[in-house]
């Protein structure tokens, strides 16, 4: 089975993020592999593991490349960096577009694509999507099961819906976005971790993909940030500092009275 | 099983001082560290001493993520209704080189473990190391839940609790009387409100001390450091001390009420915490310190039981980071002779005896049995501010003069055969 | 501007879901000032009710009923979309940040070669018919307000409970009737089942209150009191990562990073610590609660209410005390 993971290196939920200007951010420097993205790698191995083929992880960023080590540390069996001067400025479909553009270009086919459910920086939940539609293939969103028939070419997944699970059914080559609770991604052993410091990561850039600059970077952008913002400040916490039980009836009293809710 | 030249078992201070200077000697060096980064759960108050480490590690400083050098050093007498504080500020602190540096370790080590991995050491987290593997009395390799790493040298900087030393059959379990637990908040606040509040400059910062009625006649005090844009606020208490108390108390709530107080709460008003901690604090000194080296193992840092409490501070980051690079250099001489036997790395005790380390550790042999002294933290500090007080009042009643003041509570406080005995033991110090 | 602003009304069993009519309710005022019709988008089979539900919030309802739509999956309606979105231009197309919509948007997105904002928190509309998304980025460390190329239409989805319902609308849509466009041979997957979730509550995400209890709550069978409280509030109960991951509650009902984002009204939580990665979750609520024995517990950084005190205790005396008073 022909493999591919879309990974990213994205600031570690516990980094400060901060608002510098109305067009830039202050982001301290705590990065991991987008959380989810773990997860894809993980299926891609598993299967892999049982159906034989060979998984690459593949990442679009002009600098981290991090998240592909984590991949071979985990155990992928190749890691592509596409990297471009032009994709400085890119939205999420410029980014997919570099993305399912490399996976046209191959000239062995694949059979599966995983992604994560969201980048934990964009929390945009696009980038899977858009490259599936790209490459013209089913997708389905946030899978929390999966099960593949190797020689039908048939996948059987399961997806969370509001209010419930969906299973769906599809055909390969398809594309998959991660969600917690697929499976748990292994930590990888120590010697695998020095051998993926050390790999050779190998680079593609916009010419090789024949992309021209004006596809992607901030001029192709279909959307742009006009401003960043703090989050809304929460007024100071009132502590209800009265013994049991009164301190219950004056909760209830200030939902009712001061916040007007119940 | 796979091998590697050298395994670091920890990457704190301690472990990655040792990769630090290891890493341009051509060995395959790997720090295992059980955090998801260096760094994730280490904590210190936040002050560093950088004199004595300038000669350990010269070049490392420039770059590093320290947040303010101390020009302010305050101490503050706690009673339980008022407080007495000493405030000193010296032109030569803030006169570079500068001295003492405050720090957040999450980001220091952070920083430290980039470091040390650019130039070429493997730090890997996510690694809890739960044995040690051994040929006969010969340490030859570590082992994590799922894999077994040969090496050959390991060193042991797994911080107070060091379960590698223990393994190695360096070193006792601790006694209660040999720890302190701190408490500690990192509250954040903007920059200019830091340097208002504490009269500051830009990059300037205090060191506050407290004893007093805060630990409520336990052994400890508290803390506040100001970092570049946020406090650290804590509490430290001896366990022994805190265990003999009845009822016991609920440590928790002490750092609530410390920051209940007016001295506090003005200092910290509208910031928000961003960060809750606890941690044990090695003191036993120099008497606890195990054997640090046997057949192919060192042992550094707060593992060794290099750490001291005096009075309020708490002092390990230096002996740490120190011990860190003498380990390395052991561990380059051993290389040399191919021989990481008992007797190659006995140098390593030789360098820590004759470094500021151990200079220090004796020097201060005495400051634990001293500070089980209840006196110290409850009745002085009252005394001093009560005395204070009365000085500064001004009420209805004609006030007395100001020598007869003084000497009423000089006698009643201080001239009894308990303050003597107390007086000529803190000469020890 | 003669383009519409188009909303899609999401069904679920014939039923249009409540962020719809906050949308429409919110598309409705937009309209006011930029002076465009309001659309409804509505696909399914069997859509009468929801067709009547939706006539007082649009001035068009673009219908198509078929009975290959009777489930939904993101091919087939693209297929059936994408051809009368491109023949009409809408200037703006609106949807719920649901399963589906997050679903659907991007890829549909992506097919239009339009611009598209998910996970929206606010949005608001220029007179020239711009529209000016805000969205939570980090997990809501910051906000962005983005703005999109000529591209059109501009394509958001939105959170529940962003905007509220208008009830007094009184429009009277136009049903457009679209014919399907569905060819079975090109549709690539097919939903095979559907497990209904336990109970009727509401996804966390769609309810007003959402009451939540973390590993404080010690074992799953003490969610019955949690269970009662949520009962007497109409609320829905969520929960942390900590007891997902002990297999004490469903993933459906994880709040934060790893789970679900909640934009309630009110938010109450118990026995939880208040970790980064679940606050990040309920940012956008309104009024959160929160009951720990600890004092240092982190999630009173995030509270407008806090109580020092054991949930065992609490708890069920909430419950009862709001009996009482919600009788009255
Ligand atoms: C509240 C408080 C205030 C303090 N204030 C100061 C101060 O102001 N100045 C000062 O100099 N010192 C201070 N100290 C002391 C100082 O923090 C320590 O002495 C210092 O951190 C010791 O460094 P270390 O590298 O030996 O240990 P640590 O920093 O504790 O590092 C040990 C590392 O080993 C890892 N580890 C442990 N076991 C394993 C295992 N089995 N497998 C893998 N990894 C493992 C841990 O995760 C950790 O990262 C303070 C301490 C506390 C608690
Ligand atoms: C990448 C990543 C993603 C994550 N994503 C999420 C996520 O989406 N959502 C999430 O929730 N977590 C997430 N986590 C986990 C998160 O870091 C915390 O571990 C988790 O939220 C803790 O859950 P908790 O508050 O239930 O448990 P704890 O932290 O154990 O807190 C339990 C609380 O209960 C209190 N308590 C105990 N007894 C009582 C009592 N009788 N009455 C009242 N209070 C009591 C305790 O004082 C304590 O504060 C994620 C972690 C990572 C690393
Ligand atoms: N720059 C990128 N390179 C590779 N994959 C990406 C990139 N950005 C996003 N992805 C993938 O798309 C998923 C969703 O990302 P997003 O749409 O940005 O929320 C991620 O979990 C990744 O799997």
């Amino acid at each position: 089975m022909e493999i591919y993971v879309l990974v990213k290196q994205v600031p570690d939920p516990e980094a400060i993020v901060k608002v510098k200007s109305d067009s830039e951010l202050e982001i301290e420097n705590k990065y991991f592999t987008n959380f989810f993205d773990e997860i894809a790698i993980e299926a891609g191995l598993k299967l892999r593991e049982k159906f034989g083929g060979k998984v690459t992880v593949l990442t679009v960023d002009n600098k981290k490349v991090d998240a592909l080590r984590r991949g071979i540390a985990m155990g992928a069996d190749d890691a592509i960096q596409i990297t471009d001067p032009a994709l400085e400025g890119s939205d999420q479909f410029a980014i997919a577009k570099a993305l399912a553009t490399y996976l046209n270009l191959k000239d062995k086919p694949f059979d599966l694509i995983f992604a994560g459910r969201q980048a934990m920086d964009d929390d945009a939940g696009m980038v899977g999507p858009a490259v599936a539609e790209l490459l013209g293939i089913p997708y389905v969103n946030v899978i929390t099961g999966l099960e593949v028939d190797d020689p039908k070419k048939e996948v059987k997944v399961i997806r969370e819906v509001d209010g419930g699970k969906e299973i769906l059914s599809c055909s390969l080559p398809a594309l998959f976005t991660c969600q917690k609770g697929l499976n748990n991604p292994r930590i990888p052993q120590v010697m695998n971790v020095m051998k993926a410091m050390k790999a050779q990561i190998k680079k593609v850039d916009l010419a090789a993909l024949g992309l021209n600059a004006e596809e992607v970077g901030g001029k192709a952008a279909k959307i742009k940030v006009q401003k960043y913002l703090p989050p809304p400040k929460r007024p100071p916490v009132k502590m209800i500092k009265e013994d049991f039980p009164e301190n219950v009836k004056t909760l209830v009293k200030l939902l009712r009275e001061e916040a007007k809710i119940i | 099983m796979d091998k590697v030249d050298v395994i670091i078992v920890g990457g704190g201070l301690a472990g990655l001082s040792c990769a630090y200077e290891l890493a341009d000697s051509g060995m395959t060096v790997i720090v295992l560290e059980r955090g998801d980064f260096s760094g994730s759960k280490n904590v210190t108050g936040g002050r560093i001493y950088l004199g004595p480490l300038r000669h350990y590690l010269p070049n490392l400083w420039k770059e590093a993520p320290l947040e303010r050098h101390v020009t302010k050093e305050l101490i503050t007498l706690l009673g339980d209704a008022n407080s007495t504080t000493f405030e000193l500020y010296s032109d030569r602190f803030n006169q570079e080189p500068y001295p003492s540096y405050t720090i957040l370790r999450a980001k220091f080590d952070r920083w430290l473990a980039d470091l040390v991995s650019e130039k070429g050491v493997f730090v890997i987290p996510q690694k809890n190391v739960n044995d040690l593997i051994k040929e006969g009395e010969k340490v030859i390799g570590v082992k994590t839940e799922d894999e077994e790493i040969g090496a050959d040298c390991v060193v042991a900087s797994d911080g107070i609790l060091s379960f590698m030393a223990e393994k190695a059959g360096l070193r006792k379990p601790f006694q209660p009387q040999h720890f302190a637990l701190g408490f500690k908040e990192v509250i954040a606040l903007n920059s200019n409100i830091i340097e208002d509040r504490f009269r500051l400059g830009e990059k300037e910062g205090a060191a506050q001390l407290f004893v007093g009625i805060l630990t409520k006649g336990i052994m400890g005090g508290g803390f506040l450091y100001t970092n570049q844009e946020s406090l650290s606020l804590g509490i430290v208490v001896g366990i022994h001390s805190l265990n003999q108390r009845e009822p016991r108390e609920e440590i928790y709530k002490f750092l609530d009420e410390f920051k209940g107080r007016p001295e506090i709460k003005n200092l910290i008003k509208g910031g928000e915490v961003m960060e809750y901690s606890a941690h044990l604090i090695s003191e036993g000194g120099i008497h606890t310190i195990p054997k640090v080296y046997g057949n192919g193992i060192l042992i550094t840092g707060d593992a060794a039981g290099l750490g001291l409490n005096m009075l309020v501070t708490v002092r390990g980051m230096e002996y740490a980071m120190a011990s860190g690079v003498l380990a390395g250099r052991t561990i380059k001489m051993a290389k040399e002779k191919n021989d990481f036997s008992a007797s190659t790395l006995a140098n390593y005790e030789k360098l820590l005896n004759e470094s500021f380390i151990m200079r220090e550790m004796s020097q201060y042999q005495n400051t634990l049995s001293i500070l089980e002294n209840k006196r110290l933290f409850s009745k002085y500090p009252q005394a001093i501010s009560d005395l204070f007080e009365k000085v500064m009042r001004v009420d209805e009643n004609p006030k007395e003069g100001l020598y007869k003041t003084i000497w009423e509570t000089v006698k009643k406080d201080f001239l009894n055969f308990e303050t003597f005995k107390d007086w000529l033991q803190f000469r020890k110090i | 501007m003669s383009n519409e602003i188009w909303v899609f009304a999401e069904q679920q069993e014939g039923k249009v879901r409540k962020v719809s009519f906050e949308l429409l309710s919110a598309a409705v005022d937009f309209s006011k000032k930029t002076n465009q019709a309001v659309g409804a988008v509505l696909l399914g089979n069997g859509l009468q009710q929801a067709v009547k539900s939706l006539t007082p919030y649009a001035d068009k309802i673009y219908l198509i009923d078929d009975p290959s739509l009777a489930s939904y999956t993101s091919d087939v309606y693209l297929i059936n979309m994408a051809p009368f979105i491109k023949e009409h231009q809408p200037s703006v197309l609106l949807g719920g940040a649901t399963s589906t919509g997050k679903d659907l948007f991007p890829r549909l997105a992506m097919h239009l070669q339009t611009g598209y904002a998910p996970d929206c928190t606010g949005l608001t509309i220029e007179e020239n018919g711009k529209l000016v998304a805000k969205r939570p980025l980090y997990g809501g460390k910051v906000f962005a307000e983005v703005v999109f190329s000529e591209a059109r239409p501009q394509m958001a989805t939105v959170r529940n409970n962003t905007f509220l319902v208008n009830e007094n609308l009184k429009k009277s849509a136009q049903v457009i009737s679209i014919p399907s466009h569905t060819d079975p041979a090109a549709l690539k997957k097919k939903v095979v089942g559907l497990e209904k979730g336990a109970g009727t509550k509401l996804d966390i995400t769609e309810a007003e209150i959402v009451v939540a209890a973390g590993r404080g709550i010690k074992a799953p069978e003490n969610f019955k009191i949690m269970e009662e409280l949520a009962d007497v509030l109409n609320a829905s109960v969520g929960t942390t990562r900590a007891t997902v991951d002990e297999g004490w509650r469903d993933l459906k009902d994880q709040i934060g990073k790893s789970g679900k984002n909640i934009s309630a009204k009110l938010y109450m939580a118990f026995g939880i610590s208040g970790a980064i990665h679940h606050v990040l979750g309920i940012g956008t609520c309104k009024t959160v609660v929160a009951v720990d024995t600890d004092p240092n517990a982190l999630i009173f950084n995030y509270a407008d209410y806090g109580i020092v005190g054991d949930l065992f205790q609490i708890v069920p005396a909430l419950t009862e005390e709001l009996k009482k008073v919600l009788k009255e």
